[in-house]
């Protein structure tokens, strides 16, 4: 095939190329070149002066008729592994063009390094189209995102092109969560009179209903109001449910059969079913329930161990916060370590909880004098917090605050000046999604690819 | 645009619509052709005309332009069609043709899915995911499944085929079981639903229909080792049937199909099966076949709790035999022997066939606690053994052998409920060989007593550690009494006292007899010097326990030395000044308690060969009207004559039953304190409660009655330790 030692000629809508088939191989058996090297194919090659006039001396080659320019910047991709596309060739075209040969996960993992908190740079900003306020934003594992706006959720791919939405026929999205990234998990309130709402499995691809969870309480199924959401590693989804006749608690099933696996009933002065946050701690074998202010007069965290089915560790505010002046905790966040959970208020100041003690409060660090410039008139957005790879990140009106090291110490602020206060963020596929809340825009920050020395 | 009429509008959507589109339905008909014909081509070997990127670039063109569903649609009806024709040539496959070209077709298919897809890859892309469809190979395989394998034709054929090549290979036939391997492969590649559904269910079902008929007919004609080793071959078939050509998930399921089969229904009968079962293979040692059986039945669910029932059941019932025969009650030694024998033989069976698996040490352990407490005099029998290997029976031992015959009475001792009866007999065994000098080895003696100590605490073996120095420092007094007095002493006769601490020794207290006038004087210089040295001590002489060498000259001159108790030496004495007495002389003389007396003159009189006196009338028994006379006429051909005491080794029925009250009385003081030191730490208790306690405190020594715990209790209430509760009288509450 080709020319000898393994050298290949192509020639690509006119313009010719050679290259080896070790570059080639680069691409994988799954792809249009693997295949086309494959000996399966008799690689039949179109003799020069019939394939269109293209290399000369009677060298065989192989046409192919696709577009010459973004085939370079592939072949190129091939060769280095790294990603150059030249300022006028547009972006989708490349992608348009990588999808046809198959190698469009190449150019995905060649577009943006490995995620770094303090080296983020602003990628996008794609402009929402739906009326009100997002209620959340969701990294998808593949660098795509998904916006919950009111009762649809919009779906990204990684190329930020967005796909046809999720409509629950106009049911209250409260939290969304990629099981992987082709498949949603959608929790939704439920309508009085409607048996709707609840929990569901969607295609982040075609948006199509996959399997609604059911919840069965004495035998009898019943329509509920889904709350935040979790899952494990091994198949469980947890979220917390709230049934019209007290029925209170978290719910848990079986991803791979869809059924319920298990229901753990709010004990008296745990607030579970209402929880703003649930985590699963792998390590501890427990998951985190927080449910918070505003939600909620009093804040309670709680880890909870289903084996036993009893409450492991909590603590709670109930009794300490007399006035609205007071420091309130907004929202929670369990350590990767698993050994503290994190916590912030509404002066941004960031405290820390003891997993290993039942005794103490909150841990409050002396950020605030630094930190402090609240804006008093001016309609804010609640803190909310994120970990990722050994940093935490807190995000504070318009702003996200990234804090590393065992200390927490801060090291970066992202920050942009339009689109107003930021009311959710998601870290995910090596990317950060910001949603602001006044534009109704989101931001999508990068780590540039590692630099070539 | 905005201002355009509607015939406008219309006219340029048309137009746009023909440029963004420039495929017609038609070009989209020619399109498929081409790939139709492509497809076909391969399936009929006959790619190498075809141009990969021209089929690439069509069937991208038709899902770029909106015909995924026709491209996926015609492929699925095109691989269907031809899925159809390569039935019908499996079908008319004859014989053993047909595996093979349902093989040689598999591969095919596999070949040519690989390259339809390589066609198809941007459909499988983005079309596939985007309309919720099945992924090209998938599909292919699917279609496998449902027009091949589950085609009428072929379906039970192929599973009929498939388990009777097994058969006959269960049978001894050599299969092709490259064939076969590729087989399974195919239906594990079609999803282990296909697999499990499609061939394993019903091989299993087979193979336990089979394994139940085979086990039925070995079981009639053959005895137990054998049939264990056919169903150990069969299981070791079935595994390497597995590892060769089925998938390794069906291990566990056939194994467990022949275990229950051939083992687990067939249990019950296997290990009492007359002349070769367990009992059988136990008896005679058959560590292979027992091993056999051990590693087969712990397959099943409660195999190996069978085994070790039958085991334990057939140990306590020799066991019983074993302590309970009187003939074999006969001489203790032996007696010990045999238990040792029977603990020897089991822990082998069980270290060399049983893997040393705990759960079966435990039953051989329990069922030996369990005999040998059956018969209350194990505790004496276990000390007489050790006396007996502690005087003579280790001589020219080593030290090991002597430590390993130890190790081995300390594990019988174990099982002991009655410890404190050993304690008592060995006590009064350990008292009579330290006095008499008949300990073998000091080292031994020693060792044993440490391992009583290790075993049951300090206070187990003080009071044995105390005779030990008594031992010592009798021999120091001697030494100093001769060395201080000799010079006094003069030409009498030697004396050697043992003195012995009150308490530590199991004396009782006896009367001293009368000693003759020689004895009593350096008796009586011994006293007033041991008590010159040690003051506000009293010496009491426990003349019931000495021993004396007398020389003695007979009728015809001829001499011989006499070995003897002290209380025979005293009856021997009076014989010096003349030379006949009644035996009512000789009691009034002596003082000699008359059962003692008795069983002394028997001994010197009635036994053959050592019948230094005669009796007058002759007979076996002493009786109070005799008259004894010194043997002229005596003679033996050892200068040195022993005359032992006519006792028995063993203890006779009232000693025993002496023995056994003290036991109880000294029993009582402990279960008194076990009871206080309870009741101090619990304050009120129930009734029910303290006989647990005081029972658990104390199972360490001996097992004591509830009855005599409940005897104690009272006792303490009437000593005012204790008293009853006011409103509950089961209630006991401690005084302080």
């Amino acid at each position: 095939m080709g020319l000898g030692g393994g050298r290949v000629r192509f020639n690509v809508g006119g313009q010719v190329f050679d290259t080896t088939t070790t570059t080639l191989a680069n691409a994988g058996r799954d792809s249009m070149l693997g295949a086309l090297l494959d000996s399966s194919w008799n690689l039949a090659p179109t003799i020069s002066g019939g394939g269109g006039g293209g290399g000369g001396g009677g060298v065989a080659e192989y046409f192919i008729d696709r577009n010459p320019a973004c085939f370079a910047v592939l072949l190129d991709l091939l060769r280095t592994g790294s990603l150059h596309v030249p300022p006028q060739l547009p972006e989708k075209l490349l992608y348009r063009e990588a999808l046809y040969y198959g190698l469009l996960d190449h150019v995905r993992a060649a577009r943006w390094g490995a995620f770094d908190g303090d080296r983020l740079l602003l990628a996008a900003s794609v402009p929402g189209r739906a009326p009100g306020d997002g209620t959340a934003i969701r990294a998808a594992p593949d660098g795509g995102c998904c916006v919950a706006h009111g009762g649809a959720v919009h779906v990204y791919n990684w190329m930020l092109d967005e796909r046809r939405p999720v409509s629950l026929d106009h049911s209250q999205v409260n939290d969304v969560a990629y099981l992987d990234e082709g498949t949603l998990l959608i929790a939704a309130r439920e309508r009085l009179g409607k048996y709707d709402g609840g929990l569901a499995v969607f295609s982040a691809v075609s948006g199509d209903l996959h399997h609604r969870f059911r919840v069965v309480h004495d035998r009898q199924a019943k329509s509920f109001t889904a709350g935040a959401l979790t899952f494990d590693q091994d198949s469980n989804i947890f979220a917390c449910c709230k049934g019209r006749f007290n029925e209170y608690g978290i719910g848990v099933w079986d991803r791979a059969s869809g059924e319920q696996a298990d229901f753990f009933y709010e004990p008296p002065g745990c607030a579970l079913g209402d929880a703003d946050k649930l985590q699963w701690l792998d390590a501890t074998n427990a998951l985190m329930v927080a449910t918070l202010f505003p939600k909620t007069d009093n804040c309670f965290i709680g880890l909870l161990d289903f084996r036993q089915k009893n409450v492991v560790w909590s603590w709670s505010d109930a009794g300490t916060a007399a006035s609205l002046d007071d420091k309130r905790v907004l929202h929670a966040i369990a350590m990767e370590d698993e050994r503290s959970v994190c916590v912030i208020n509404q002066y941004d100041d960031l405290g820390f909880l003891d997993f290993r003690s039942n005794a103490g409060g909150v841990r409050w660090s002396s950020r605030s004098k630094l930190m402090n410039r609240k804006v008093p008139g001016e309609e804010s957005c609640y803190p909310k917090l994120s970990t990722h790879g050994g940093q935490l990140f807190s995000s504070m009106n318009d702003s996200i605050s990234v804090f590393s090291g065992p200390e927490c110490v801060l090291t970066s602020t992202l920050r942009r000046s339009n689109g107003g206060a930021i009311c959710d963020f998601s870290i995910g596929g090596d990317r950060l999604f910001a949603l602001h809340n006044e534009e109704n825009v989101f931001d999508v920050w990068e780590t540039p690819p590692p630099p070539i020395i | 645009m905005s201002g355009g009429g509607p015939p406008r509008k219309r006219n340029f959507k048309i137009e746009e619509f023909k440029n963004r589109v420039e495929l017609n339905p038609k070009y989209a008909e020619r399109t498929w052709k081409v790939l139709e014909h492509a497809i076909h081509e391969i399936y009929n070997h006959n790619a190498s005309g075809l141009s990969f990127e021209e089929l690439y670039r069509s069937a991208y063109n038709m899902v770029l332009h909106k015909y995924g569903e026709k491209l996926y649609g015609g492929l699925e009806s095109t691989m269907t069609r031809r899925l159809k024709e390569i039935s019908r040539s499996i079908e008319v496959a004859q014989g053993g043709l047909f595996l093979e070209e349902l093989n040689t077709k598999w591969m095919d298919h596999n070949k040519a899915l690989q390259m339809i897809r390589d066609i198809l890859m941007y459909m499988d892309r983005t079309y596939v995911p985007s309309s919720s469809r099945t992924p090209v190979h998938e599909l292919g395989l699917n279609l496998w499944r449902d027009h091949i394998i589950h085609s009428p034709m072929i379906h039970s054929r192929l599973l009929d085929t498939l388990l009777d090549l097994i058969h006959k290979e269960r049978m001894g036939e050599v299969i092709n079981r490259g064939l076969m391997r590729s087989i399974t492969k195919m239906l594990m590649d079609l999803g282990p639903a296909v697999y499990q559904d499609d061939f394993e269910k019903p091989f299993l079902e087979v193979s336990a229909s089979f394994y139940s008929g085979e086990s039925q007919e070995f079981i009639q004609c053959c005895d137990c080792g054998n049939y264990l080793k056919k169903s150990e071959r069969r299981l070791n078939e079935e595994m390497d049937r597995v590892s060769h050509y089925l998938d390794a998930g069906s291990e566990a399921k056939i194994t467990s199909v022949v275990e229950k089969e051939m083992i687990a229904n067939h249990m019950h009968r296997l290990v009492h099966m007359e002349n070769s079962g367990l009992v059988n293979m136990l008896i005679d040692d058959k560590y292979d076949d027992l091993a056999r059986m051990y590693n087969l039945f712990r397959r099943v669910t409660d195999g190996l709790l069978t085994i070790r029932n039958l085991m334990t059941s057939y140990l306590r019932e020799t066991g019983k035999q074993l302590v309970t025969d009187p003939e074999k009650l006969k001489d203790p030694v032996e007696f010990v022997q045999r238990l040792l024998n029977e603990k020897d033989k089991h822990d082998k069976i069980i270290n060399v066939a049983f893997g040393n698996d705990k759960t079966f040490q435990n039953a051989l352990n329990s069922s030996f606690e369990y005999f040998i407490n059956l018969n209350n005099r194990s505790p004496e029998f276990i000390s007489l053994y050790v006396d007996d290997k502690l005087r003579k029976g280790l001589k020219g031992a080593t030290e090991e052998d002597v430590e390993v015959i130890l190790d081995k009475v300390m594990m019988l001792f174990r099982y002991l409920q009655e410890k404190d009866v050993f304690e008592k007999y060995y006590k009064q065994h350990l008292a009579k060989r330290l006095l008499s000098g008949k300990t073998v080895s000091d080292d031994a003696e020693r060792s044993m007593i440490v391992k009583l100590k290790t075993e049951c605490g300090y206070q187990f073996t003080s009071k044995l550690e105390g005779m030990f120095t008594d031992m010592k420092t009798s021999q120091d007094t001697m030494q100093d009494f001769y060395a201080k007095k000799s010079e006094e002493l003069g030409d009498g006769p030697t004396l050697d006292v043992h003195i012995l601490t009150t308490g530590s020794w199991p004396t009782q207290p006896c009367p001293p007899c009368n000693l003759p006038p020689e004895i009593l004087t350096i008796c009586d210089k011994f006293r007033s010097y041991y008590l010159g040295t040690h003051s506000g001590r009293r010496l009491t002489w426990q003349t019931n326990m000495g021993t004396a060498d007398i020389k003695a000259t007979f009728g015809k001159g001829q001499k011989h030395e006499l070995n003897v108790s002290t209380y025979q030496m005293c009856v021997l004495m009076l014989f010096n000044s003349t030379d006949g007495l009644t035996y009512k002389d000789i009691e009034q003389y002596t003082k000699i308690p008359a059962s003692d007396l008795k069983r002394c003159l028997q001994s010197l009189a009635c036994v053959k060969g050592k019948n230094v006196l005669r009796k007058e009338p002759m007979s076996k028994d002493i009786s109070e009207d005799d008259t004894f006379y010194f043997n002229d006429k005596f003679t033996s051909k050892l200068v040195k004559v022993k005359i032992g005491t006519v006792v028995a080794q063993k203890e006779s029925e009232p000693e025993k039953q002496e023995t056994r009250q003290r036991v109880e009385e000294d029993r009582k003081p402990q279960i008194e304190a076990a009871i206080v030191r309870i009741m101090k730490s619990r304050r009120v208790l129930d009734h029910n409660s303290i006989v647990a306690e005081v029972t658990k405190q104390l199972q360490a020594r001996f097992l004591p009655n509830p009855v005599v715990i409940k005897k104690r209790i009272e006792s303490l209430i009437e000593r005012e330790f204790l008293e009853r509760d006011k409103t509950d009288r089961k209630l006991y509450t401690y005084l302080a």
